[in-house]
């Protein structure tokens, strides 16, 4: 929070006058020359390459949609042949108030040998995968891809129902029967995993 | 109906001249064919056919009993079915939003004594009424579905003959009605003040009526104003848009206007039938 | 709301035993003769003046955003939820959709309602729709939906513009993008009387002509209104009234409007304050 006091707005109040130097950002619209509020909260201005670019944030907790780009975590729950159907759970580090449904197709699990994907040897019902979200095309879901070394399954639970630890790229060993099993491991790295276990410490 | 932006345009700049796509002015109609007693199962029925859009509405007139929150009037229900076969929109539950808008517009509409008098339609008070069950079928949409309904609603009703109730027995719980068989004898309805609707389309700045289905879609909103006799018997918004509070006194003027004119066009209309139909052949 | 088919409604032909009492249409007549009397209102409120207002936003915590209003004795609950994708849709929208479900609670009224919607709430919601549709930023959360949901727990008249006034609050309070404040007002016409704001027995009073030789004009109006850029959203009378009293109800009503947008503007700039000194 900056040290100066914080400029309050409300949905449809007139911020200001809409030219070269301001212009409509985030939480705001622009009507008739005016750049309007869109919501209840707090005005902010960005200087962006001398262009003052006007922002409303609120200060409540921020609706969070899953959008293109970002890295998501999901569980897997059903496979077929050509896809893994996955529920969204968390969006970066933030919770959803309710999963988003998404596809994770054949073709996206891995960078390398698409055409030899074999989804079973990849995923399972009740995995929790980390995967990017793809452009939004004009299909109804998300779809998800996990091509990338970082990305893929992080926790999963063997068929006697004990969690696995990862072994290698392909493949994870249960804790409990030490059986082998096959999946799309990702190569978890700090500033996904480890950075919100740390703050959960005391 | 999918346009593109320049047709979009193309609409709008007609109606900003006062020269629509199909040549009407603002407040014009398309023209209108109005048929009666269509429908052989039924009381009464109307068939409007108005440009492309095309509404069979049939009467149906069942005994019920009264509710008891007012027991000297009886009950009149509007069902409106909007099929697939009139727009392939309407597909699956698509038209139904549409339907309830429709029905609900047209209780409310004829919900006022004044401008359908549902005490006539009571037979015994508190135990026997007459019920009317006025079925709309849309068979085909060109836009204006408001005002088309409304208007072979209104013939529908006035084409209905209620079967003449001779005289009503009581004999402790047991009533009786005794219905004249001759087919000749009965009742009219009086629709004199029944509401006919009147859908003002916002298109720029302008306000246009009877909107065809393109006019409809470069429409951001329209308000349907119901008129009964010289009175407003309902206005229900529609579309998304909002509009200015001059630009809503504004159409409500347009809107009623035109009603009354149109009220007068169908009342003339309708006059025009009846001496034909006293002519039948049992009389 | 999922309907409840194990529940038991009670025997199909039950009525309300206050219609055995001495309290229907007759009386109404005779209230409203004594109102005109007298002039005033059974509330001693003027004509043209709305009820004190109640609202606090937050009342449900579960909700991502919600209201309570109370005008008096009419008191409704709303509540927002996350934007969610569109159940039963095959192709992708542009826009988003907003989902308005109005529902008066079983007690809320004289009669007792059921939990199933009847057509009375089918139509309020759809107007609640319309009125909340061109304040909200639908190409904000494109091929998602909104759910609003108004709960009437005492119905004093004037639940409908109670609702959408709460609603525009409760949108504002979950954060989801607005282009305007909404306000919305209930007026009764009987004859030549205005009562803005009308309780039930008020709302009774105008909703069926009263015996009377010359001008029998009754109706109910209700109006919305953006308060910034001077729109009105949505716009709903049913009765039987003229042209000259119609517009005359819209400027009355347009007036009432703005007299409540402070109140609401007040609540949300507390909530914003609130959330501030919990942040820092």
């Amino acid at each position: 929070m900056t040290t100066k006091e914080p400029c309050l707005c409300l949905p449809g109040q007139r911020l200001c006058l809409s030219d070269k130097t301001y212009t409509a950002g985030q939480g705001t619209y622009e009507r008739q020359g005016y750049i309007y509020s869109q919501l209840a909260g707090c005005v902010d201005i960005v200087d962006k390459d001398n262009i003052k670019v006007v922002e409303v944030h609120t200060t409540g907790e921020q609706t969070v949609i899953p959008a293109q780009g970002d890295i998501v975590t999901a569980q897997v729950s059903v496979i077929t042949q050509q896809y893994a159907k996955c529920f969204i759970k968390c969006v970066g580090e933030t919770v959803l108030r309710r999963p988003f449904r998404a596809v994770l197709r054949r073709e996206d699990i891995r960078a390398t040998e698409k055409d030899r994907v074999e989804i079973y040897k990849c995923v399972r019902p009740g995995d929790i995968i980390l995967a990017r979200v793809l452009p939004i095309t004009e299909a109804h879901t998300y779809h998800l891809t996990t091509a990338e070394n970082e990305l893929g399954v992080v926790i999963a639970h063997s068929e006697a129902g004990h969690p696995m630890v990862p072994i290698s790229w392909t493949d994870m060993q249960c804790t409990k029967t030490f059986a082998k099993e096959p999946r799309k491991v990702a190569k978890v790295v700090p500033e996904h995993f480890n950075a919100p276990s740390e703050t959960l410490k005391p | 109906m999918a346009l593109c932006d320049a047709e979009k345009t193309f609409v709008l700049h007609g109606v900003q001249d006062n020269f629509r796509i199909d040549g009407r002015e603002l407040d014009d109609y398309r023209p209108m064919e109005l048929e009666t007693d269509v429908v052989s199962h039924a009381f009464g029925s109307a068939r409007l056919r108005l440009a492309n859009t095309d509404v069979l509405v049939a009467v149906k007139i069942e005994l019920d009993v009264p509710f008891p929150e007012s027991p000297q009037n009886g009950k009149i229900e509007f069902f409106v079915d909007c099929s697939a076969n009139a727009t392939p929109e309407f597909e699956g539950r698509g038209g139904e939003d549409l339907a309830i808008a429709i029905s609900n517009t047209l209780t409310t509409a004829y919900s006022s004594s004044l401008a359908f008098d549902s005490r006539k339609l009571c037979l015994l008070n508190g135990k026997k009424c007459w019920k009317l069950y006025v079925d709309i079928l849309i068979l085909e949409c060109g836009g204006n579905l408001f005002d088309a309904v409304s208007i072979a609603v209104k013939a529908a009703l006035w084409n209905t003959r209620i079967p003449f109730v001779k005289n009503v027995n009581i004999d402790g719980n047991n009533i009786d009605l005794d219905v004249s068989d001759d087919l000749c004898l009965c009742e009219r309805l009086d629709i004199e003040n029944a509401p006919v609707m009147v859908t003002v389309c916002k298109i720029g700045d302008k306000c246009i009526v009877d909107p065809n289905a393109a006019e409809e879609h470069c429409s951001m909103g329209s308000v349907v104003v119901a008129v009964s006799g010289t009175k407003i018997s309902t206005i229900y918004q529609t579309g998304t848009g909002s509009l200015h509070p001059a630009t809503l006194t504004e159409s409500l003027q347009l809107g009623f206007r035109v009603a009354i004119r149109l009220n007068e066009a169908l009342s003339k209309v309708l006059s025009r039938i009846r001496p034909d139909e006293e002519a039948g052949f049992l009389k | 709301m999922p309907v409840d088919h194990k529940r038991i409604n009670g025997p199909e032909d039950t009525v309300p035993y206050s219609l055995y009492t001495k309290t229907n249409k007759q009386s109404l007549t005779e209230q409203y003769e004594e109102i005109r009397k007298t002039g005033q209102r059974t509330d001693s409120r003027a004509f043209s003046e709305h009820r004190k207002i109640f609202v606090r936003t937050g009342a449900v915590s579960q909700a991502k955003g919600s209201a309570y209003i109370e005008l008096d004795n009419t008191k409704v609950i709303v509540s927002v939820f996350d934007p969610r994708e569109i159940p039963n849709r095959p192709d992708y929208s542009l826009k988003g959709e907003l989902y308005c479900e109005f529902k008066f609670a079983p007690f809320s009224c004289h009669k007792r309602r059921l939990h199933v919607q009847d057509a009375e709430e089918k139509q309020h919601s759809a107007i609640m729709k319309r009125a909340l549709e061109s304040t909200v930023c639908l190409h904000e959360f494109p091929n998602f939906q909104v759910d609003v949901y108004a709960t009437v727990l005492e119905n004093d008249g004037s639940c409908l513009s109670a609702a959408i006034t709460a609603a525009g609050l409760a949108l504002a309070h979950a954060g989801v993008p607005m282009y305007d404040i909404i306000t919305s007002v209930t007026m009764g016409i009987q004859r030549d009387t205005f009562f803005v704001d009308p309780t039930v027995t008020e709302q009774n009073i105008c909703l069926y002509p009263r015996p009377s030789e010359s001008d029998t004009e009754h109706g109910i109006v209700v109006l919305s209104k953006l308060h910034t850029h001077d729109q009105v959203s949505q716009f709903y009378q049913f009765g039987n009234v003229s042209l000259d009293k119609l517009n005359e109800s819209i400027s009355i009503l347009d007036e009432t409007c703005r007299e409540l947008v402070p109140i609401v503007q007040k609540y949300l700039v507390k909530h914003v304050v609130k959330n501030l000194q919990r942040n820092t």
